[in-house]
């Protein structure tokens, strides 16, 4: 017998699988949130495909629990998703010969996570083509959509705290938060935005501090990456494991040239 | 399904369509400046910190750190992201730890 090519829908679909499956969990519990702030199933799953953003469903649903404003709740969302033009720009190195339409097409499903499989993809798999890429995401919004649909379906009959729920969002921000950590400049970066953020929110009350605190820290970040490679110090942003205490080694810092 | 609700929900998709559609139409006809690429790469690790930590340490806008379970629930959930790298693992670990948490304390 002959062993048959994969085709691209099950080769993309074994790409796919372990984001789709990993969906399921923080799906079902933004589906029980969104439930337990008035959405129907017509309304989560709406929502699930024209945002498609774990993130921002989760703000929407902490706001509206606070009664926030609708206005504000869109702002909000702007100010979440504005990550997407760096995400978006990065991916664009693979889509130089696509027409305006594929484009639309594609971005509109783009989601940290697809993004990630995607930007790996393209970097080692010379046979990954966006077609292939656009599969990856479909599979994904699948999945997102009917585990929310999902969440909200038996959130009907369950009696959760809302706060503790909303958890599942804060892990999900340590989770990306964690996935970036490649380095010890970017480590610095992190945990400089965050006091900021703190520090910003406490001064202000106000989550536009939030944006302040992310543009401050990353590029705060490159002044640094930017003076470092100037002095030919770079090799001190590697995480170092067996020589990490070279960094407090005054003599080490001299670069070999 | 309220007319308030929808017309929230086609905000939110509206806004979120626009910083990822425009970005690919304009840099995949022009090449990527070298700064912003540079910049870019500290971007998410800053938005992320100053998101969760907004989670973690605010309760209702102030500062609340002496018996604040959720940053043990935190410190948890960076353990087994970094451990798992899977983003659904580390959910599911977090809604244990602080119901877990709660139940405890």
């Amino acid at each position: 017998m002959l062993k048959k090519k994969p085709t691209i829908w099950q080769e993309t679909l074994k790409v796919a699988m372990p984001l789709c499956l990993s969906y399921i969990p923080v799906g079902l519990a933004c589906g029980i949130l969104l439930q337990k702030v008035g959405f129907n199933i017509f309304a989560t799953v709406l929502i699930s495909f024209l945002v498609f953003s774990g993130g921002a469903q989760f703000l929407a649903a902490t706001m509206l629990l606070d009664a926030a404003p609708i206005v504000s709740i869109i702002m909000m969302t702007l100010f979440l998703e504005l990550r997407y033009i760096l995400l978006s720009s990065s991916l664009s190195t693979f889509m130089k010969k696509e027409k305006p339409s594929f484009i639309t097409i594609f971005t509109r499903t783009i989601n940290d996570e697809n993004y990630a499989v995607n930007y790996l993809k393209f970097y080692t798999d010379e046979n990954w083509t966006s077609r292939k890429a656009l599969m990856v995401n479909r599979y994904s919004l699948a999945s997102w959509v009917i585990s929310n649909a999902i969440g909200t379906f038996i959130a009907s009959g369950l009696s959760l705290d809302a706060h503790v729920v909303d958890f599942a969002l804060t892990a999900m921000f340590i989770y990306m938060f964690t996935m970036q950590l490649q380095n010890k400049l970017i480590i610095f970066v992190g945990l400089f935005s965050g006091v900021l953020a703190v520090g910003s929110m406490l001064l202000f009350q106000n989550t536009i501090g939030l944006i302040l605190a992310t543009l401050i820290a990353s590029f705060t970040g490159y002044g640094i990456e930017r003076f470092l490679k100037k002095n030919h110090l770079e090799q001190y942003l590697k995480l170092q494991n067996k020589n990490s205490r070279h960094l407090m080694d005054s003599e080490a810092t001299v670069p070999h040239e | 399904m309220s007319s308030q609700l929808l017309y929230l929900i086609l905000g939110m998709a509206f806004v979120s369509f626009l910083p990822r559609v425009m970005p690919m139409m304009y840099f995949s006809k022009r090449e990527i400046p070298q700064w912003f690429h540079d910049w870019m790469k500290y971007v998410p690790a800053a938005l992320f910190a100053s998101l969760f930590f907004k989670d973690v340490f605010i309760n209702s806008g102030h500062l609340e750190i002496w018996g604040n379970i959720k940053i043990l629930a935190a410190v948890i959930v960076m353990g087994v992201a970094y451990k798992s790298k899977s983003m659904g693992i580390s959910v599911v670990a977090g809604l244990g730890s602080i119901l877990l948490l709660y139940y405890i304390f």
